[in-house]
Protein backbone atom coordinates (compact mmCIF):
# COMPACT_ATOMS: atom_id res chain seq x y z
CA UNK A 1 0.00 0.00 0.00
CA UNK A 2 1.04 3.53 -0.69
CA UNK A 3 2.42 5.51 2.20
CA UNK A 4 1.46 8.96 3.38
CA UNK A 5 2.77 11.75 1.17
CA UNK A 6 6.49 12.16 1.72
CA UNK A 7 9.04 14.26 -0.12
CA UNK A 8 12.37 12.53 -0.85
CA UNK A 9 13.95 13.95 2.34
CA UNK A 10 10.90 12.83 4.23
CA UNK A 11 11.40 9.35 2.83
CA UNK A 12 14.89 9.31 4.28
CA UNK A 13 13.40 10.23 7.64
CA UNK A 14 10.80 7.48 7.42
CA UNK A 15 13.66 5.05 6.72
CA UNK A 16 15.43 6.52 9.73
CA UNK A 17 12.46 6.04 12.01
CA UNK A 18 12.31 2.35 11.00
CA UNK A 19 16.02 2.03 11.65
CA UNK A 20 15.46 3.50 15.10
CA UNK A 21 12.51 1.21 15.78
CA UNK A 22 14.05 -2.01 14.49
CA UNK A 23 17.79 -1.64 14.94
CA UNK A 24 18.03 1.03 17.68
CA UNK A 25 20.15 2.94 15.17
CA UNK A 26 21.62 5.99 16.92
CA UNK A 27 23.02 7.49 13.71
CA UNK A 28 19.48 7.54 12.30
CA UNK A 29 18.27 9.12 15.53
CA UNK A 30 21.02 11.73 15.14
CA UNK A 31 19.72 12.66 11.69
CA UNK A 32 16.20 12.98 13.06
CA UNK A 33 17.63 15.10 15.87
CA UNK A 34 19.25 17.48 13.36
CA UNK A 35 16.02 17.87 11.46
CA UNK A 36 13.44 18.05 14.22
CA UNK A 37 15.12 19.64 17.22
CA UNK A 38 15.37 23.14 15.64
CA UNK A 39 11.67 22.88 14.73
CA UNK A 40 10.62 21.74 18.19
CA UNK A 41 12.68 24.53 19.74
CA UNK A 42 11.01 27.18 17.54
CA UNK A 43 7.64 25.69 18.36
CA UNK A 44 8.39 26.12 22.09
CA UNK A 45 9.93 29.57 21.74
CA UNK A 46 6.83 30.73 19.85
CA UNK A 47 4.79 30.00 22.98
CA UNK A 48 7.38 31.28 25.49
CA UNK A 49 9.76 33.71 23.76
CA UNK A 50 13.25 33.63 25.24
CA UNK A 51 12.67 30.44 27.24
CA UNK A 52 15.70 28.64 25.80
CA UNK A 53 16.07 26.17 28.66
CA UNK A 54 12.46 25.13 28.35
CA UNK A 55 12.89 24.74 24.59
CA UNK A 56 15.97 22.53 25.13
CA UNK A 57 14.17 20.40 27.72
CA UNK A 58 11.12 19.86 25.55
CA UNK A 59 13.20 19.18 22.43
CA UNK A 60 15.16 16.50 24.30
CA UNK A 61 11.96 15.04 25.66
CA UNK A 62 10.53 14.81 22.14
CA UNK A 63 13.67 13.02 20.96
CA UNK A 64 13.41 10.56 23.87
CA UNK A 65 9.79 9.92 22.93
CA UNK A 66 10.82 9.35 19.31
CA UNK A 67 13.45 6.86 20.54
CA UNK A 68 11.01 5.06 22.82
CA UNK A 69 7.95 5.12 20.59
CA UNK A 70 9.42 4.72 17.11
CA UNK A 71 7.87 1.23 16.92
CA UNK A 72 4.38 2.72 17.39
CA UNK A 73 4.64 5.02 14.36
CA UNK A 74 2.20 3.94 11.67
CA UNK A 75 2.69 5.57 8.28
CA UNK A 76 -0.87 4.71 7.23
CA UNK A 77 -2.31 6.77 10.10
CA UNK A 78 -0.19 9.90 9.83
CA UNK A 79 2.81 11.35 8.05
CA UNK A 80 6.01 11.42 10.10
CA UNK A 81 5.78 15.22 10.39
CA UNK A 82 2.28 14.97 11.82
CA UNK A 83 3.39 12.30 14.26
CA UNK A 84 6.31 14.42 15.48
CA UNK A 85 4.09 17.49 15.68
CA UNK A 86 1.71 15.62 18.00
CA UNK A 87 4.67 14.45 20.13
CA UNK A 88 5.92 18.04 20.38
CA UNK A 89 2.47 19.38 21.17
CA UNK A 90 1.95 16.81 23.91
CA UNK A 91 5.42 17.33 25.38
CA UNK A 92 4.84 21.09 25.47
CA UNK A 93 1.46 20.66 27.18
CA UNK A 94 3.03 18.28 29.69
CA UNK A 95 5.93 20.63 30.43
CA UNK A 96 3.65 23.64 30.91
CA UNK A 97 1.33 21.62 33.11
CA UNK A 98 4.12 20.53 35.42
CA UNK A 99 5.80 23.91 35.59
CA UNK A 100 2.95 26.39 35.54
CA UNK A 101 1.59 28.45 38.39
CA UNK A 102 -1.57 26.37 38.35
CA UNK A 103 -0.30 22.84 38.30
CA UNK A 104 -2.78 20.34 37.04
CA UNK A 105 -2.93 16.67 37.83
CA UNK A 106 -4.81 15.87 34.67
CA UNK A 107 -2.50 13.57 32.77
CA UNK A 108 -2.45 14.72 29.13
CA UNK A 109 -1.07 11.34 28.08
CA UNK A 110 -4.60 9.95 28.20
CA UNK A 111 -6.19 12.81 26.32
CA UNK A 112 -4.53 12.74 22.93
CA UNK A 113 -2.83 9.41 22.53
CA UNK A 114 -5.90 7.39 21.69
CA UNK A 115 -7.04 9.64 18.90
CA UNK A 116 -6.60 7.23 16.08
CA UNK A 117 -9.06 6.28 13.46
CA UNK A 118 -9.90 2.71 14.30
CA UNK A 119 -12.21 2.03 11.39
CA UNK A 120 -9.98 0.44 8.83
CA UNK A 121 -10.65 2.11 5.53
CA UNK A 122 -9.05 0.78 2.34
CA UNK A 123 -9.11 4.30 0.85
CA UNK A 124 -7.56 5.86 3.93
CA UNK A 125 -4.07 6.21 2.50
CA UNK A 126 -5.27 7.86 -0.70
CA UNK A 127 -7.63 10.06 1.28
CA UNK A 128 -4.87 11.07 3.62
CA UNK A 129 -2.60 11.92 0.73
CA UNK A 130 -5.28 14.12 -0.81
CA UNK A 131 -5.93 15.88 2.50
CA UNK A 132 -2.22 16.52 2.99
CA UNK A 133 -1.88 18.02 -0.48
CA UNK A 134 -4.94 20.21 -0.11
CA UNK A 135 -3.80 21.51 3.25
CA UNK A 136 -0.25 22.16 2.15
CA UNK A 137 -1.24 23.94 -1.06
CA UNK A 138 -4.09 25.81 0.58
CA UNK A 139 -1.88 27.05 3.40
CA UNK A 140 0.45 28.81 0.95
CA UNK A 141 -2.48 30.69 -0.56
CA UNK A 142 -4.12 31.88 2.66
CA UNK A 143 -4.33 35.64 3.24
CA UNK A 144 -1.79 36.75 5.90
CA UNK A 145 -4.44 37.70 8.47
CA UNK A 146 -5.89 34.18 8.40
CA UNK A 147 -2.50 32.54 8.57
CA UNK A 148 -1.50 34.81 11.45
CA UNK A 149 -4.44 33.63 13.55
CA UNK A 150 -3.67 29.96 12.78
CA UNK A 151 -0.07 30.54 13.87
CA UNK A 152 -1.23 32.12 17.11
CA UNK A 153 -3.39 29.12 17.90
CA UNK A 154 -1.04 26.37 16.76
CA UNK A 155 2.44 27.70 17.34
CA UNK A 156 1.97 30.17 20.16
CA UNK A 157 -0.51 27.90 21.90
CA UNK A 158 -3.16 30.58 22.31
CA UNK A 159 -6.87 29.93 22.52
CA UNK A 160 -9.19 31.84 20.20
CA UNK A 161 -10.00 34.14 23.12
CA UNK A 162 -6.35 34.87 23.90
CA UNK A 163 -5.59 35.49 20.22
CA UNK A 164 -8.46 38.00 20.11
CA UNK A 165 -7.12 39.84 23.17
CA UNK A 166 -3.61 39.95 21.85
CA UNK A 167 -4.57 41.24 18.41
CA UNK A 168 -7.15 43.63 19.95
CA UNK A 169 -9.83 42.19 17.71
CA UNK A 170 -13.32 41.01 18.59
CA UNK A 171 -13.55 37.27 19.28
CA UNK A 172 -16.04 37.03 16.41
CA UNK A 173 -13.43 38.29 13.95
CA UNK A 174 -10.90 35.70 15.11
CA UNK A 175 -13.48 32.95 14.89
CA UNK A 176 -14.51 33.92 11.37
CA UNK A 177 -10.90 34.14 10.20
CA UNK A 178 -10.20 30.64 11.49
CA UNK A 179 -13.42 29.31 10.00
CA UNK A 180 -12.67 30.89 6.62
CA UNK A 181 -9.17 29.45 6.66
CA UNK A 182 -10.34 25.97 7.66
CA UNK A 183 -13.05 26.14 5.03
CA UNK A 184 -10.50 26.95 2.32
CA UNK A 185 -8.30 24.11 3.50
CA UNK A 186 -11.40 21.87 3.33
CA UNK A 187 -10.91 20.93 6.95
CA UNK A 188 -14.11 22.51 8.09
CA UNK A 189 -17.37 21.48 6.52
CA UNK A 190 -20.46 22.97 8.07
CA UNK A 191 -22.64 20.24 9.58
CA UNK B 1 -26.17 8.76 16.72
CA UNK B 2 -24.31 11.74 18.10
CA UNK B 3 -25.99 15.05 17.29
CA UNK B 4 -24.09 17.58 19.36
CA UNK B 5 -20.41 18.10 18.69
CA UNK B 6 -17.72 20.47 19.96
CA UNK B 7 -17.53 23.67 17.86
CA UNK B 8 -14.78 23.90 15.27
CA UNK B 9 -13.07 26.47 17.52
CA UNK B 10 -12.91 23.98 20.38
CA UNK B 11 -11.67 21.20 18.08
CA UNK B 12 -9.00 23.51 16.66
CA UNK B 13 -7.79 24.59 20.10
CA UNK B 14 -7.76 20.93 21.15
CA UNK B 15 -5.73 19.80 18.12
CA UNK B 16 -3.36 22.72 18.62
CA UNK B 17 -2.99 21.87 22.30
CA UNK B 18 -4.11 25.32 23.46
CA UNK B 19 -7.43 24.22 24.98
CA UNK B 20 -7.41 24.03 28.81
CA UNK B 21 -6.86 20.46 30.04
CA UNK B 22 -10.26 20.20 31.73
CA UNK B 23 -12.01 21.05 28.46
CA UNK B 24 -9.65 18.78 26.53
CA UNK B 25 -10.78 15.95 28.78
CA UNK B 26 -14.38 16.43 27.58
CA UNK B 27 -13.32 16.66 23.93
CA UNK B 28 -11.23 13.52 24.30
CA UNK B 29 -14.16 11.63 25.83
CA UNK B 30 -16.41 12.79 22.99
CA UNK B 31 -13.84 11.68 20.39
CA UNK B 32 -13.86 8.14 21.72
CA UNK B 33 -17.42 7.89 20.47
CA UNK B 34 -17.34 10.19 17.45
CA UNK B 35 -15.52 9.05 14.28
CA UNK B 36 -16.70 12.21 12.53
CA UNK B 37 -14.86 14.52 14.93
CA UNK B 38 -11.86 12.16 14.91
CA UNK B 39 -11.60 12.81 11.18
CA UNK B 40 -11.64 16.55 11.79
CA UNK B 41 -8.95 16.23 14.44
CA UNK B 42 -6.83 14.20 12.04
CA UNK B 43 -7.00 17.03 9.48
CA UNK B 44 -6.46 19.72 12.10
CA UNK B 45 -3.34 17.88 13.25
CA UNK B 46 -2.13 17.74 9.64
CA UNK B 47 -2.59 21.50 9.48
CA UNK B 48 -0.64 21.82 12.73
CA UNK B 49 2.20 19.76 11.32
CA UNK B 50 2.48 21.99 8.24
CA UNK B 51 2.61 25.12 10.39
CA UNK B 52 5.14 23.37 12.63
CA UNK B 53 7.20 22.43 9.59
CA UNK B 54 7.12 25.91 8.08
CA UNK B 55 7.95 27.80 11.27
CA UNK B 56 11.15 29.86 11.18
CA UNK B 57 14.07 28.13 12.83
CA UNK B 58 17.08 29.94 14.24
CA UNK B 59 20.55 29.03 13.07
CA UNK B 60 21.84 28.13 16.49
CA UNK B 61 24.56 25.61 17.17
CA UNK B 62 22.92 22.64 18.76
CA UNK B 63 25.94 20.36 19.02
CA UNK B 64 26.20 20.75 22.81
CA UNK B 65 22.55 19.89 23.17
CA UNK B 66 23.03 16.91 20.88
CA UNK B 67 26.03 15.64 22.86
CA UNK B 68 24.23 15.87 26.15
CA UNK B 69 21.14 14.26 24.64
CA UNK B 70 23.09 11.20 23.49
CA UNK B 71 24.84 11.01 26.84
CA UNK B 72 21.46 10.96 28.59
CA UNK B 73 20.11 8.46 26.11
CA UNK B 74 22.76 5.94 27.10
CA UNK B 75 21.30 5.99 30.60
CA UNK B 76 17.70 5.55 29.46
CA UNK B 77 16.04 2.26 30.35
CA UNK B 78 15.01 0.36 27.25
CA UNK B 79 11.49 1.20 26.11
CA UNK B 80 8.65 -0.81 27.50
CA UNK B 81 5.73 -1.94 25.45
CA UNK B 82 2.81 0.39 25.73
CA UNK B 83 0.69 -1.36 28.30
CA UNK B 84 -2.00 1.25 28.66
CA UNK B 85 -5.44 -0.29 28.74
CA UNK B 86 -7.58 -0.08 25.65
CA UNK B 87 -11.16 1.15 26.04
CA UNK B 88 -12.69 -2.30 26.18
CA UNK B 89 -10.15 -4.04 28.37
CA UNK B 90 -10.39 -4.39 32.08
CA UNK B 91 -14.14 -4.10 32.00
CA UNK B 92 -15.39 -5.86 35.04
CA UNK B 93 -18.78 -7.44 34.65
CA UNK B 94 -21.32 -5.86 36.90
CA UNK B 95 -25.02 -5.22 36.83
CA UNK B 96 -24.65 -1.81 35.32
CA UNK B 97 -21.89 -2.90 32.93
CA UNK B 98 -20.82 0.63 32.10
CA UNK B 99 -17.54 0.94 30.23
CA UNK B 100 -15.45 3.77 31.65
CA UNK B 101 -14.12 5.96 28.83
CA UNK B 102 -10.38 5.70 28.48
CA UNK B 103 -9.88 9.41 29.07
CA UNK B 104 -11.51 9.12 32.52
CA UNK B 105 -9.52 6.13 33.70
CA UNK B 106 -6.99 8.33 35.37
CA UNK B 107 -9.80 9.21 37.80
CA UNK B 108 -11.99 6.10 37.79
CA UNK B 109 -10.30 2.75 37.79
CA UNK B 110 -13.17 0.31 38.05
CA UNK B 111 -16.68 1.60 38.34
CA UNK B 112 -18.68 4.77 38.72
CA UNK B 113 -19.97 3.24 41.97
CA UNK B 114 -16.53 3.47 43.56
CA UNK B 115 -16.58 7.28 43.46
CA UNK B 116 -17.63 9.38 46.43
CA UNK B 117 -21.07 10.59 45.43
CA UNK B 118 -22.66 13.54 47.18
CA UNK B 119 -26.43 13.36 47.19
CA UNK B 120 -27.96 16.76 46.47
CA UNK B 121 -31.53 15.47 46.20
CA UNK B 122 -33.17 12.02 46.24
CA UNK B 123 -32.61 11.68 42.51
CA UNK B 124 -29.49 13.77 41.90
CA UNK B 125 -25.90 12.95 42.89
CA UNK B 126 -22.60 14.55 42.07
CA UNK B 127 -19.02 13.24 42.36
CA UNK B 128 -16.05 15.55 41.96
CA UNK B 129 -13.26 13.99 39.88
CA UNK B 130 -10.84 16.83 40.09
CA UNK B 131 -10.65 20.47 41.09
CA UNK B 132 -8.09 22.42 39.15
CA UNK B 133 -6.29 24.91 41.30
CA UNK B 134 -7.80 28.27 40.38
CA UNK B 135 -9.53 26.59 37.47
CA UNK B 136 -12.38 24.37 36.59
CA UNK B 137 -14.27 21.72 38.48
CA UNK B 138 -14.57 18.37 36.77
CA UNK B 139 -17.42 16.27 38.06
CA UNK B 140 -19.83 13.52 37.21
CA UNK B 141 -23.55 13.99 37.74
CA UNK B 142 -25.87 11.04 38.10
CA UNK B 143 -29.61 11.51 37.83
CA UNK B 144 -32.30 8.84 38.19
CA UNK B 145 -34.49 7.84 35.24
CA UNK B 146 -37.30 10.30 34.63
CA UNK B 147 -36.08 12.77 37.24
CA UNK B 148 -35.79 16.51 36.86
CA UNK B 149 -32.51 18.16 37.55
CA UNK B 150 -32.97 21.27 39.64
CA UNK B 151 -33.31 24.45 37.53
CA UNK B 152 -29.97 26.17 37.43
CA UNK B 153 -27.99 28.91 35.75
CA UNK B 154 -24.29 28.87 35.08
CA UNK B 155 -22.04 31.47 36.56
CA UNK B 156 -19.35 30.44 34.09
CA UNK B 157 -19.10 28.23 31.01
CA UNK B 158 -20.25 24.66 31.38
CA UNK B 159 -19.46 21.66 29.22
CA UNK B 160 -21.62 18.57 29.61
CA UNK B 161 -20.87 15.27 27.98
CA UNK B 162 -23.45 12.49 28.16
CA UNK B 163 -21.73 9.27 29.27
CA UNK B 164 -24.77 7.07 29.85
CA UNK B 165 -28.52 7.52 29.35
CA UNK B 166 -30.11 10.66 27.94
CA UNK B 167 -31.70 13.92 29.03
CA UNK B 168 -33.63 16.73 27.44
CA UNK B 169 -34.19 20.41 28.05
CA UNK B 170 -35.92 23.30 26.29
CA UNK B 171 -33.46 23.09 23.38
CA UNK B 172 -33.33 19.39 22.59
CA UNK B 173 -32.58 15.82 23.60
CA UNK B 174 -29.04 14.74 24.37
CA UNK B 175 -27.78 11.19 24.12
CA UNK B 176 -24.63 9.23 24.77
CA UNK B 177 -21.58 11.03 23.40
CA UNK B 178 -23.32 14.39 22.89
CA UNK B 179 -21.20 17.40 23.77
CA UNK B 180 -23.08 20.40 25.12
CA UNK B 181 -21.43 23.76 25.74
CA UNK B 182 -23.42 26.37 27.68
CA UNK B 183 -22.38 29.86 28.62
CA UNK B 184 -23.14 31.94 31.68
CA UNK B 185 -26.38 33.39 30.29
CA UNK B 186 -28.04 30.03 30.00
CA UNK B 187 -30.71 28.93 32.44
CA UNK B 188 -32.12 25.47 31.99
CA UNK B 189 -34.11 22.67 33.51
CA UNK B 190 -33.00 19.28 32.24
CA UNK B 191 -35.14 16.15 32.53
CA UNK B 192 -33.70 12.66 32.29
CA UNK B 193 -35.50 10.26 29.94
CA UNK B 194 -37.66 7.62 31.60
CA UNK B 195 -35.84 4.50 30.39
CA UNK B 196 -32.52 4.79 32.24
CA UNK B 197 -30.47 6.84 34.64
CA UNK B 198 -28.23 9.49 33.15
CA UNK B 199 -24.54 9.97 33.93
CA UNK B 200 -22.80 13.05 32.60
CA UNK B 201 -19.31 14.44 32.72
CA UNK B 202 -19.39 18.15 33.47
CA UNK B 203 -16.73 20.80 33.53
CA UNK B 204 -17.67 24.01 35.27
CA UNK B 205 -15.52 27.11 35.03
CA UNK B 206 -17.49 28.54 37.97
CA UNK B 207 -20.10 26.99 40.27
CA UNK B 208 -23.62 26.49 38.93
CA UNK B 209 -26.39 28.30 40.75
CA UNK B 210 -29.71 26.70 41.51
CA UNK B 211 -32.60 29.07 40.93
CA UNK B 212 -35.58 27.09 42.25
CA UNK B 213 -36.97 28.38 45.59
CA UNK B 214 -36.08 25.24 47.52
CA UNK B 215 -32.95 24.13 45.66
CA UNK B 216 -31.40 27.56 46.29
CA UNK B 217 -30.49 26.05 49.64
CA UNK B 218 -27.96 23.89 47.75
CA UNK B 219 -25.93 26.85 46.52
CA UNK B 220 -23.63 27.16 49.54
CA UNK B 221 -22.88 23.42 49.33
CA UNK B 222 -22.14 23.53 45.63
CA UNK B 223 -19.93 26.58 46.07
CA UNK B 224 -18.02 24.93 48.87
CA UNK B 225 -17.02 22.13 46.52
CA UNK B 226 -15.89 24.42 43.73
CA UNK B 227 -12.18 25.31 43.60
CA UNK B 228 -12.81 29.02 43.05
CA UNK B 229 -14.24 29.39 46.52
CA UNK B 230 -11.22 27.96 48.33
Amino acid sequence: MERAIQLPNDEQRVTDIYAVAQHRDQAALGRLFDHYVPKVRSFCLAAQPGANLMADDIAQEVMIRIWNKAHTYKPESASLNTWVFTLARNARIDYLRRNSRHQSDIDPEYLWEHVIDENADPFKDAQQKRDQERIQQGLDKLPPDQKQVLSKVYLEGKTHKEAAEELSLPLGTIKSRVRLALHKLTIYVKR
Amino acid sequence: MINYHPSIEILTDYAAGSLPLAHSLCVSTHLERCPECQQQIRKLEMLGSHLFDQAQTESRQLSNLKDSFFKNLAQQPSPKEDHKVSPQEDKSIRWDDYAIPRSLRQFITKSYDDLTWMRLSPSFKIATLYNEEGGAQIALTRVKAGAHMPTHTHTGDEITLVLEGAFSDESGIYRQGDFINRDASHKHKPIVTKDAECICLTVLDAPIEFTGWLTRLLNPIVRRYHPHSH
